[in-house]
């Protein structure tokens, strides 16, 4: 068991940016060390480096005092370092079991795979995180949530002395999240040195014992956390006051005419779906994971089969059968997975802003690369991303930043939309940028487009709709004003059919 | 990466020329006889052809494994029409039109029924080869339409093969088409992430259909065009250059990730494959040596695109 992880004048550049500077601080065993910072700070990049994916240009990573040396990440395993990553990295090819036990598979002295043990043990492990999974599932099937609950399963497994979590709530829902802190905590009591990042203030306060403050690469903080505050911190963070997001955004009051009038939608995944939307108004769509909110967005955007029912906009019936179709009718939707289904990462920033506006930046039959370079200008400006140049591969930004550019790609100014849906808009974004970002949703109601919005985090929900659809099992379990919701009583319509 | 992919194309650039002053000075100078650079120019617009139908394809995510298959028959439909006393043009863009057609199969049976495009590409490569055989009974059919004469083997002011302005202006037209366009757009777009892609409002289906016939009727006009060269079709003619498409493109840095690369980089892919297969020949290295040579080169690149990819990919995943 290591007692000390110390990492001493980390100093880390990509081309046009200096990712890390100077870092120096310690984690102990038996604590859970928080890294906080800004979408771009560095927290990502500072555990690639710990677990051997990158190399630093200077400093040492020591543990217990001795620099350590890994040249690969597997060297890192050995070491006893797991780092879960950001994004998923999983085989989705393959079962949960394979996944979990990856690169460990138990085996008999021929190689040949002992699958019934491989999946006793990982049965048994799927049953601690309490999950309703099966070890055989394959995880190309499974949600989001599950998946990243599958990765967090594969390095609990390992048993290593340091274990870091990069965002790993981003995805989760409360009962997953409920499940994981408890977990989290024990690996502390047992000893270990846990390294924890989140942009969710609520969650560093409730789990951990430090927190290091990163800021442009630099180490600018660094608390006891029982010693600390939210204010305090997201000054640290940001080097400003925010204050209460919520109560000083400034709201669409106009009500315009219907935009979208959802009639008995039926596909695959939802039932019987009705939902009206109007010009200027926000409706929040709660529920649990699994509840279908993402499959209603994505029937909406024409990106499933619809079986019966019927979409109306603005008055008319329409008939789109794919996600081209939606948009030529003003529908738009800024997907859940940033990585899967909204960015293509091998592109430019610049390529990804105008995926969808591709007919309207032409010269003759020719792209524009002025009007392209131009409209994603102001994507990166609008939502502050944060990039020495729109030229960049989205690959090589930070996950909040890859956010953003999605945001930026859904909302971009030539579109001409007049419904906005977008699912799980702040994933993995910072405090400051959230707080302008809930703005940005506001102004686009005030520009007469009506705005679906789905999110995890119920105060989100709550806070920005007007309106709040409570979903479950597929359907519409409840209707709420956002003077009337509460978090009681929705979770209540969202356990309803259960 | 910018500036990576420039340097890649730069250290391609350097193997091309070192590889040209190397078997210069093996052959004695005899690679730089004129005679000699007429052989490359016209070895070139077959395999220019046949690179811009692979690379393309691979750019979107896919392989096309039937384009000498395509090529040979092509060539055998031209033969025959023209035996038949059909004027050159009909035989000429019926001879596009059946490898068109066969694109048009490749598309059906990866789009529609989901077929892995290795896989389907490798049954119509079987069948249109097997096909070419038949139709003639495995004989060659001689070619004596003057206009095909002409096309394949007329020098323009005494040097210029005819058939390389084809070539020429092909990777033209296709590298504007690539990097300046809507279509070129979305086939990196497709072949960066496909189901971004059709959240994008893309339509990856049409993206592919588009691309796959493409370059079955460029294996087409690839194949008479190497007929009309020799005079004869026959079915060794394209099926040795089957796979010097996929070689060239991945010298050229597309890879088979998808995503990636551009016409740039082909040219100098299908120039690097032309000098090396015509100094292999000039300084008298066998054949069965040749042959391994060439494999040799296709190791070598698909290695050079296999460390590019992967590197590519870590700074990609995580983030
Ligand atoms: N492979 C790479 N190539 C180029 N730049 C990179 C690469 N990886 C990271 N960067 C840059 O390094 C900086 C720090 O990124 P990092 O991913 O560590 O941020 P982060 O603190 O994890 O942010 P987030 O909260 O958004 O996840 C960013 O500006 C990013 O663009
Ligand atoms: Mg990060």
């Amino acid at each position: 068991m290591k007692n000390r992880l110390e990492f001493s004048n980390i100093t880390k550049a990509f081309p046009g940016i200096v990712a890390l500077s100077e870092v120096s601080f310690c984690a102990d065993s038996g604590h859970i060390t928080a890294l906080l910072g800004e979408n771009g700070a560095g927290k990502s990049t500072l555990l690639k480096i710990l677990s051997g994916d990158i190399k630093a240009d200077s400093g040492e990573v020591l543990l217990d005092g001795e620099a350590q040396n890994f040249k690969v990440p597997s060297d890192a395993l050995r070491g006893g370092i797991s780092v879960i990553y950001q994004e998923r990295q999983m085989v989705a090819s393959l079962s949960v079991m394979e996944n979990i036990f990856a690169g460990e598979l138990p085996h008999n002295k021929f190689g040949v795979i002992n699958y019934k043990k491989l999946r006793k043990e990982a049965q048994e492990l799927i049953d601690l995180f309490e999950l309703p999974l099966d070890a055989r599932m394959t995880v190309g099937r499974l949600s989001v949530a599950q998946q990243q609950m599958v990765e967090i399963m594969r390095a609990y497994r390992r048993n290593s002395d340091v274990i870091a979590f990069d965002e790993p709530t981003a995805s989760l829902a409360d009962t997953e999240i409920t499940i994981l802190f408890r977990l989290i905590k024990e690996l502390a009591r047992q000893g270990k040195i846990v390294i924890y990042v989140s942009h969710r203030m609520a969650e560093i306060f409730q789990i951990t014992d430090k927190i290091i403050v990163l800021k442009d690469g630099k180490k600018v903080a660094d608390f006891q956390t029982g010693e600390t505050d939210e204010p305090t911190l997201v000054k640290a963070m940001v080097g400003r006051e925010i204050g209460d997001t919520f109560n000083k955004l400034s709201r669409c009051t106009e009500r315009g005419d219907t935009v979208l009038e959802v009639k008995n939608l039926t596909t695959k995944k939802v039932t019987d779906i009705s939902l009206t939307l109007r010009s200027g108004e926000i409706v929040g769509l709660a529920g649990l994971v699994g509840a279908g909110r993402t499959e209603l967005a994505r029937a909406i955007f024409g990106a499933d089969k619809v079986e019966s029912g019927e979409i109306v906009i603005e008055g008319r019936s329409t008939r789109y059968k794919n996600p081209s179709g939606a948009l030529a009718c003003g529908v738009a939707l800024c997907p859940e997975d940033r990585k899967e289904e909204g960015l293509v990462l091998s592109r430019s920033i610049r390529q990804n802003i105008t995926v969808s506006v591709l007919s309207r930046i032409r010269k003759f039959i020719f792209l524009d690369n002025a009007k392209e370079k131009k409209l994603s200008d102001i994507a990166v400006e609008k939502y502050d991303i944060k990039t020495p140049s729109t030229g960049k591969l989205v690959g090589e930004l930070s996950g909040g930043n890859q956010q953003k550019v999605i945001l930026g790609r859904a909302t971009n100014e030539l579109m001409a939309t007049k419904v906005l849906i977008l699912d799980e808009p702040t994933k993995g974004i910072d405090v400051g940028s959230k707080a302008e970002i809930y703005q940005i949703i506001c102004d686009f109601a005030k520009s007469g487009m009506g705005v679906i919005v789905i999110s995890s985090e119920l105060p989100e929900v709550l806070n920005i709709s007007d309106t709040i659809y409570v979903m479950a099992n597929g359907k519409i379990t409840g209707v709420l004003s956002r003077e009337e919701a509460s978090e009681e009583h929705v979770l209540e319509l969202a356990m309803a059919g259960q | 990466m910018m500036t990576f992919l420039k340097s890649k194309n730069a250290i391609l650039l350097f193997f091309l020329i070192a590889l040209i002053v190397i078997f210069a000075a093996l052959s004695g100078g005899g690679t730089l006889r004129p005679s000699n650079i007429i052989n490359i120019l016209q070895s070139i617009t077959i395999v220019s052809l046949l690179t811009i139908g692979a690379g393309t394809l691979m750019i979107a995510g896919e392989i096309d494994l039937s384009l000498g298959g395509i090529g040979t028959m092509s060539s055998f439909v031209a033969a025959l029409l023209l035996k038949q006393g059909v004027p050159w043009f009909a035989a000429l863009v019926a001879a596009v039109a059946v490898g068109a057609f066969i694109g048009l199969i490749n598309g059906f049976l990866v789009n529609e029924l989901g077929f892995q495009s290795f896989i389907a590409t490798l049954a119509t490569a079987s069948i249109t080869t097997g096909a070419g055989y038949i139709f003639t009974s495995g004989l060659a059919v001689t070619i004596e339409d003057p206009t095909f004469r002409f096309i394949g083997n007329k020098l323009l002011f005494g040097y210029i093969p005819f058939s390389v302005l084809i070539a020429i202006i092909a990777l033209i037209v296709y590298a504007m088409l690539l990097n300046k366009t809507k279509f070129g757009r979305s086939v990196y777009l497709v072949g960066g992430n496909r189901v971004a892609a059709r959240l994008g409002g893309l339509k990856p289906k049409k993206v592919l259909y588009g691309l796959f016939i493409n370059a079955g009727a460029l294996a087409a006009l690839a194949g008479t065009l190497l007929a009309s060269k020799l005079l004869v079709a026959n079915t060794v003619g394209i099926t040795s250059s089957q796979f010097a498409g996929l070689t060239a493109a991945i010298l050229g840095g597309i890879s088979f990730g998808g995503g990636t690369g551009g016409m740039g980089g082909a040219i100098i892919g299908i120039m690097v494959l032309s000098c090396f297969n015509n100094g292999m020949t000039m300084v008298n290295i066998p054949p069965y040596w040749q042959t391994v040579a060439s494999g040799a080169l296709l190791l070598a690149a698909i290695t050079l695109d296999f460390v590019t990819t992967s590197r590519r990919n870590k700074s990609e995943v995580k983030a």
